[in-house]
């Protein structure tokens, strides 16, 4: 391993460019994947398990509302962790490095994923098949959740300067999820029951969402190089010392 | 000698406090110490020196880089070591992890060439023999040394401190001081502190701030030189004076403007450092 | 520094101890203050208290409905149960932060060792909710005066209901401060959260809403929004408070508990906390006793046994006692109908009964059957926006048909003049029509609400109503009164009153006709 190291240390100019790449993002994977957060993850995924499983564990014979119910209530647990999962402790030391922010969190991201997808595979083989809501729309509900967590997770990164702001943005996901059901009118109500006439309409609201979450989340994840939002602000009139 | 960091203009608010007016400075190879009071807005001139928060206006460059673009700031953090006021750990890594962690993410490539720098740092700052222990098992100070090896790894040429010494016993700070002093060997630091003592040992330029503004900038020997003629010994504690007390020789140390006639003393650095402040406290008033 | 042990300060040392431990409760009581203020520094806080005092205002300043106007305050009082718990949800997820607040900055280490014992701070975080659960009660209160204030308020309302939404805030930051002792994670609290949620509605269902199972909940909604006398509605508020008070009790003391409190007083009153909560929800769970079920019975079908009249000009008004108040209401729209009709029918005494379904309590809606006592209009219990024209609808055709069961099976063109005695005396006369139809529109056939069974009017008779709203309102209430015998005779075809009325005579026939 080493050996290869040192030789590869000898080679041309470009060989040594793209090798530096591939070698830092090498290292870089499985040192990301042990700051993620595994263990607010893993409690929300295995919260959500229980309560989808809820019915089995109890021998209850479950109806097709309360399963898609159940399986909300295991996606809103799933996004609370996910809700974490920009926390950085070390952010103060890491904010400087060459390694730009959107490469960190999408790592963290890109290792979260597969057992996201795989936690949800499981999650839906809970429920018995004749009370499964439909897959793909329930899919595409808790896939906007899930990047509606992400997207103010990376909000209170860009805006704040706190280092672990989890818990801040899991309470904001959850009072969301509250005032969402309390407070949206029924013509834009996001939950609605299987049968429902309006179940069409409900998901081209559920991928609206998706849609904003992702601009916004893709609109917070890299670093600005200047403060508050570009578009507000002219490009500063100071002299600039490097020109001297 | 010419300037290695230089800015202009640095100005930055925090809702409504202006935490940088103005902010210009140049700083020089070796060790620059940064002094001011609380709130005087240290940390935040250091987080924008390291370009952890970008300023509202004004602009600086860092060994020829500008960081108002991103790939100038990428360059820039190429030859950046910080060392901030509360680093945080991943306390489930051990020292050599989480400084090589720091390392793979200041993109040093080579794997046995890395492992060697994160090695080679952890034995400067002398965690040579625990850096196989959790930090979460390290001492205070220990971890203070090992969010020093973090910003040292990679040997970079600019290196932004805000009190590393804090909480250090007399043992640990020495050992420090020499660590700065070496670290500062060919490097531009910049080092944030409340210990005048430190500047004093260790700085060949100081830098005053309070309020968000420059009040001074020079040698530590010019802040000491503010102070000539302006301590003076007396028997009791004279009222005209700014700060007086009691020393160990019975008789009072008075800094202020001297009544004449008075026995004057030399001043010190932190003589100079409060009496420049003072001024500064007047120069706000008069505003 | 210098002080010296006298001697007498021995035989002060009992106060001292006495004012050390009231030095140490006052404490408790200025840490408490601080978090309670030190909570409104959460946004998600600030949000749901802006959005539940807001909502609130909203609910009561805009009249959205007539119904609105009318209140029956033994519902007021449980309609403001279901918002504080948003409140609640907040509050718990920040009072648990607050408590971990010291653990997660590391702090701990340091106020362990300070005068104040953690179980004490256990306390003061207990406590830092209840300047909420106080200002949750001034809403309340706030809301109930209001609607209690109201000129068309009716019926009474329960302290113990109105305690539900402050019990509800309280039981919130308990149930958050035992959760940061017992998982000291900020993670918990939240999925706590959903988990109580998913295991309510879980319950609800596994048990099929069985009656203890539906009051363990904090907050009992029901599915009907009928109001029914107070003494009919079987709510068993009063333990059910004792209950939340039981509920509340369990997590704050044992949160200190397990926050290293050990006096005797402590492990006592977690004691008297179970058994409250045990009593409560045994005794909330009785179901319908056999007396409540009698006077339910007697409620719905002999009203007369419980009712008492009073005469408000030609007519009667019979009332439940807690509705007497409202005949002179209902007489005005009697006298507005009974003005546009002609005959015997516009000196008709008519005998307005309010009649109710409580068969099945509150759990369930049934529509109320006709009446055969001739001259009898029946009334619900609601009164304001569509409930008026609905009975004014009733009027009329019992005006027109005689009874309500005969007024259900009118197909003929009498219903035009039922509909025009319903709605044409009203200051907008087709919107009441729109509104009184099933479905909200001004042309075909349609459903026409009533108390009880509805009528039903045909294209054509509706075309015909329209257009008579549409002329002025005393040529054609004239024109009313001459025909009144040929309008109102058994058999008369829509075309034929239309002629009569001068109205565009409709093409098609009625459906008795056909």
């Amino acid at each position: 391993m080493r050996g290869g190291d040192v030789e590869t240390g000898r080679g041309d100019e470009g060989g040594r460019r793209g090798r530096r790449v591939r070698g830092v993002s090498g290292a870089l994977v499985p040192a990301v994947g042990r700051t993620v957060p595994w263990r607010a993850l893993g409690a929300g995924a295995v919260v959500g398990l229980l309560l989808v499983a809820l019915p089995r564990l109890l021998s209850v014979e479950p109806d097709p509302w309360l399963s898609l119910n159940l399986l909300r209530a295991a996606v809103l647990a799933f996004a609370l962790g996910l809700a974490f999962l920009l926390d950085d402790p070390a952010r103060h030391l890491t904010t400087p490095v060459t390694t730009r922010r959107w490469v960190r969190t999408g790592l963290r991201v890109a290792w979260v994923v597969p057992p996201a997808a795989l936690w949800w595979t499981a999650a839906l083989a809970l429920v018995p098949e004749k009370v499964r809501p439909p897959v793909g729309s329930v899919t595409l509900e808790a896939g906007a959740t899930a990047v509606f967590a992400l997207a103010a997770a990376a909000m209170a990164v860009r805006f704040g300067n706190e280092p672990e702001s989890g818990p801040t943005v899991a309470a904001g996901v959850l009072t969301t999820a509250v005032l969402a059901q309390v407070l949206l009118p029924d013509r834009w109500s996001l939950f609605v029951a299987t049968g429902d006439p309006r179940w069409e309409a409900a998901h081209e609201r559920w991928a609206l969402v998706l849609a904003l979450a992702a601009l916004v989340w893709g609109a917070c994840g890299p670093e600005p190089v200047r403060r508050g939002f570009r578009f507000l602000r002219r490009r500063p009139t100071a002299a600039d010392p490097s020109a001297a | 000698m010419t300037p290695t960091v230089s800015a202009s203009g640095l100005s930055l608010r925090y809702g409504g406090i202006r935490a940088l007016d103005d902010v210009s400075l140049r700083l020089t190879r070796g060790v620059t110490g940064l002094l001011g009071p609380n709130g005087a807005g240290k940390t935040t001139l250091l987080r924008v020196l390291a370009t952890a928060v970008p300023p509202d206006r004004g602009a600086f460059t860092v060994l020829g880089h500008d960081p108002g673009t991103p790939r100038g700031r990428q360059e820039v953090r190429r030859v950046l070591g910080y060392l901030p006021q509360a680093p945080g750990f991943h306390p489930d890594f051990t020292a050599f992890e989480f400084v090589d962690y720091v390392a793979i993410l200041k993109e040093l490539t080579d794997r046995g060439a890395r492992h060697r720098e994160v090695r080679r740092v952890l034995a400067e700052v002398d965690l040579g023999d625990v850096r196989g222990r959790r930090i979460k098992k390290l001492s205070g100070g220990m971890r203070q040394r090992v969010a020093l090896a973090a910003a040292l790894v990679g040997d970079p040429g600019f290196l932004v401190m805000d009190e590393p010494t804090v909480g250090l016993d007399p043992e640990q700070r020495m050992r420090f001081r020499e660590l700065i002093a070496q670290a500062g060997e060919g490097r531009t630091v910049l080092l944030s502190t409340h210990q005048t003592e430190d500047v004093a040992m260790l700085c060949n330029r100081v830098v005053v701030l309070a309020g968000g503004q420059v009040r001074f900038e020079g040698t530590p020997a010019e802040l000491t030189a503010r102070a000539a003629g302006r301590v003076w010994s007396s028997t009791e504690r004279d009222p005209g004076a700014l700060a007086g007390w009691r020393t160990g020789t019975g008789s009072f140390r008075n800094v202020g403007d001297p009544p004449p006639g008075a026995e004057l003393l030399d001043p010190t650095l932190e003589d100079g450092y409060l009496l420049t402040l003072d001024d500064a406290g007047a120069e706000v008033a008069a505003a | 520094m210098n002080t010296v042990m006298q001697p007498g300060d021995l035989q002060a040392a009992p106060p001292a101890v006495r004012s050390e431990s009231r030095r140490s409760w006052a404490a408790v009581f200025a840490l408490a203050r601080f978090e309670a203020r030190d909570l409104l520094r959460y946004a998600v806080v600030l949000v749901t208290l802006f959005v539940y005092v807001g909502y609130t205002l909203w609910g009561l300043l805009s009249e959205r409905e007539g119904m609105d106007a009318f209140p029956a305050l033994q519902n007021v009082d449980r309609g403001t149960q279901t918002a504080p718990l948003l409140l609640g949800i907040a509050l718990l997820v920040c009072v648990n932060r607050a408590t971990l607040r010291s653990r997660r900055r590391d702090t701990d280490r340091h106020f362990d060792v300070l005068v104040m014992e953690p179980w004490r701070r256990t306390v003061a975080h207990v406590l830092s909710v209840v300047p909420f659960a106080i200002l949750t009660a001034l809403v309340v209160l706030g809301e109930f005066t209001w609607q209690a204030l109201r000129p068309g308020a009716v019926g009474h309302g329960s302290v113990a209901e109105l305690a539900v939404g402050p019990l509800t805030v309280l039981l919130c930051g308990a149930l958050g401060v035992l959760m940061a002792r017992l998982v000291p994670v900020v993670f918990a609290a939240p999925v706590l959260v959903i988990g109580l949620f998913t295991f309510s509605v879980f319950l609800s269902a596994g048990t099929g809403d069985a009656e203890w199972s539906r009051w363990l909940a904090p907050v009992v909604g029901e599915t009907s929004s009928e109001a029914l006398p107070s003494d009919l509605m079987g709510r068993p508020a009063a333990w059910h408070a004792l209950y939340l008070i039981g509920l509340v009790l369990l997590p704050a003391l044992g949160a200190v508990l397990v926050g290293g409190g050990r006096a005797w007083p402590l492990k006592a009153g977690l004691a008297g906390a179970l058994a409250l909560a045990l009593t409560g929800a045994v005794a909330q769970s009785g179901g319908v006793s056999a007396e409540l079920t009698a006077a339910r019975e007697r409620a719905t079908d002999s009203p007369e046994k419980e009712q008492s009249c009073v005469r408000e000009g030609a007519s009667t008004y019979c009332a439940f006692p807690e509705w007497t108040g409202r005949a002179a209401t209902w007489a005005e729209t009697v006298e507005r109908v009974q003005s546009l009709a002609g005959g015997s029918a516009a000196k008709q005494r008519l005998l307005v009964r309010q009649r109710i379904d409580a068969t099945y309590g509150l759990s369930g809606d049934s529509a109320l059957a006709t009446s055969t006592t001739p001259h009898q209009v029946t009334v619900g219990t609601r009164w304001g926006g569509n409930r008026v024209p609905e009975f004014a609808s009733a009027v009329a055709s019992v005006l027109v048909a005689g009874d309500e069961t005969k007024a259900g099976e009118l197909c003929d063109g009498r219903m035009v003049t039922v509909m025009w005695l319903a709605v044409g005396g009203a200051d907008t006369p087709l919107t009441e029509l729109r509104n009184v139809r099933l479905d909200d529109a001004l042309a075909g056939s349609a459903i026409v609400l009533t108390p009880t069974n509805p009528l039903s009017m045909s294209a054509g008779q509706t075309a015909v109503v329209v257009d008579l709203l549409k002329r002025p309102r005393a040529e054609v209430t004239a024109a009313v009164k001459d025909h009144w015998k040929e309008l109102t005779a058994p058999g008369v075809t829509t075309a034929q009153v239309a002629r009569v009325l001068g109205a565009e005579v409709p093409e098609e026939s009625d459906d008795c006709e056909a």
